[in-house]
């Protein structure tokens, strides 16, 4: 972002830009910056909240009022993080291996299960925020639990949809069934806590499971860019949990 | 607060090694008049309109948003960020409807028709052809103030 900012500065366009690492300003040097000591993933600090929104954009627009730069300053408030990390991360110790997979037509039906009765919850939900972020794999609801399982299993199934390769469409349908399951979990109970979220999708849920069984094949696999969703941490949430699966080189970037 | 040298291996070799293709030369647009600002979101989040191409993996293109979009998903290649935020409240991270409010009471000039979103993960060096198209698109839409967040 700060290589963009300082591109439209010298295009003529007065710049801004709230950011999270402050050494990546500090090389960068955008005209002006505001460093968010936030989670990573709330530019905008908390959800619902418009006064504390317009606060950090207030804020972030007053540096306009420097008269040279490059500016960087401070937002003064801290939103606390978990051991240093910026984001949620599964316990390091929970890694699954191929001995832990079980019998798959049981865990799917679970998982449709726990999918149903979740429904109304993600129903309201959709309803009460006029809006839903389900649906970045463009795939039908209903195909995505056994699309995953499919990889499961070991098959490879086809992306149903033009340019798009099957190990991406792999990772997007993941994410809209975790999206489904926080988007009902926050409406329905009013919970606003990542570190609650994840370790209730992950420890918990059917369908965490089902994706911590995927994990534990694509460790095994010999398929470079099924690999790739854990050497770079792109599938489970294991960024900030101290370092590459057992087995992975996580070094890629 | 999130240190380079603190960070994970995955993440702190892809930010250490991250070039941008700006030149040496400091860049300064002198600001115009707060209530002159017509503003422009530009988003790291990967976030486009239903049904359009989703990102790749390090995507140096970007999407369009129009300014009364708010049917948007998400395909970030990165898991490292909380979602739950933008997905209880799309102001989290684009904060469209806050912009208009405060066009509407007077703290800003107007909102642009047009906002824009990368791929945070993409590499920057390959991103000047796409931010020269946004440049552009910006000029039309009489922008005079860029807001960029990250994810």
């Amino acid at each position: 972002m700060s290589g963009l900012a300082r591109y439209f500065e010298a295009e003529g366009f007065a710049t801004v830009l709230v950011g999270f690492v402050r050494e990546h300003i500090e090389q960068v040097k955008p005209a002006r910056a505001l460093w968010l000591n936030f989670p990573m993933g709330r530019p905008l600090g908390k959800p619902n909240d418009p006064e504390y929104q317009k606060k950090i954009i207030r804020a972030a627009f007053e540096l306009f009022d420097r008269s040279k730069g490059p500016v960087l300053e401070d937002f003064p408030d801290v939103i606390p993080v978990k051991d240093g990390r910026m984001g949620y991360a599964i316990p390091p110790d929970y890694v699954l291996t191929m001995d832990d997979v079980g019998d798959m037509d049981a865990l799917v039906a679970a998982v449709q299960a726990e999918i149903g009765a979740l429904q109304p919850a993600y129903e309201a939900a959709v309803a009460a925020r006029g809006r839903t972020t389900v649906g970045a794999s463009g795939m039908e609801f209903d195909d995505l639990v056994p699309f995953v399982a499919e990889f499961v299993r070991g098959g490879r199934p086809e992306s149903p949809r033009q340019g798009v390769t099957p190990i991406p469409m792999l990772k997007l349908v993941t994410e809209d069934i975790q999206a489904y399951y926080y988007e009902a979990r926050t409406h329905r109970d009013s919970v606003d806590d990542f570190e609650l979220l994840g370790d209730w999708f992950w420890l918990e849920t059917k369908a965490g499971l089902l994706m911590m069984w995927l994990e534990a094949v694509a460790l095994e696999t010999e398929d470079k860019v099924l690999r790739a969703l854990v050497d770079y941490s792109l599938l489970t949430p294991r960024f900030w949990s101290e370092g590459p699966l057992p087995g992975t080189s996580a070094s890629g970037w | 607060m999130v240190m380079i040298p603190e960070m994970p291996a995955v993440g702190r070799g892809f930010i250490e090694e991250l070039e941008v293709f700006i030149n040496d030369e400091y860049a300064w647009t002198e600001p115009v008049p707060a209530t002159e600002r017509r503003v422009a979101l530009v988003s790291s989040a990967a976030v486009s309109r239903r049904g359009e191409k989703p990102f790749s993996w390090k995507a140096r293109d970007h999407r369009v948003i129009h300014k009364n979009d708010r049917d948007l998903v998400m395909t970030h290649v990165a898991v490292e960020y909380d979602r739950t935020g933008w997905q209880q409240d799309i102001n989290t991270i684009l904060p469209l409807d806050r912009l208009e409010e405060m066009a509407d009471e007077g703290e800003i000039g107007s909102v642009a028709e047009e906002h824009y979103a990368f791929m945070g993960a993409g590499d920057p060096m390959g991103m000047d052809k796409s931010a020269h198209a946004v440049a552009e698109r910006m000029r039309e839409d009489n922008v005079n103030t860029v807001f960029l967040l990250p994810v």
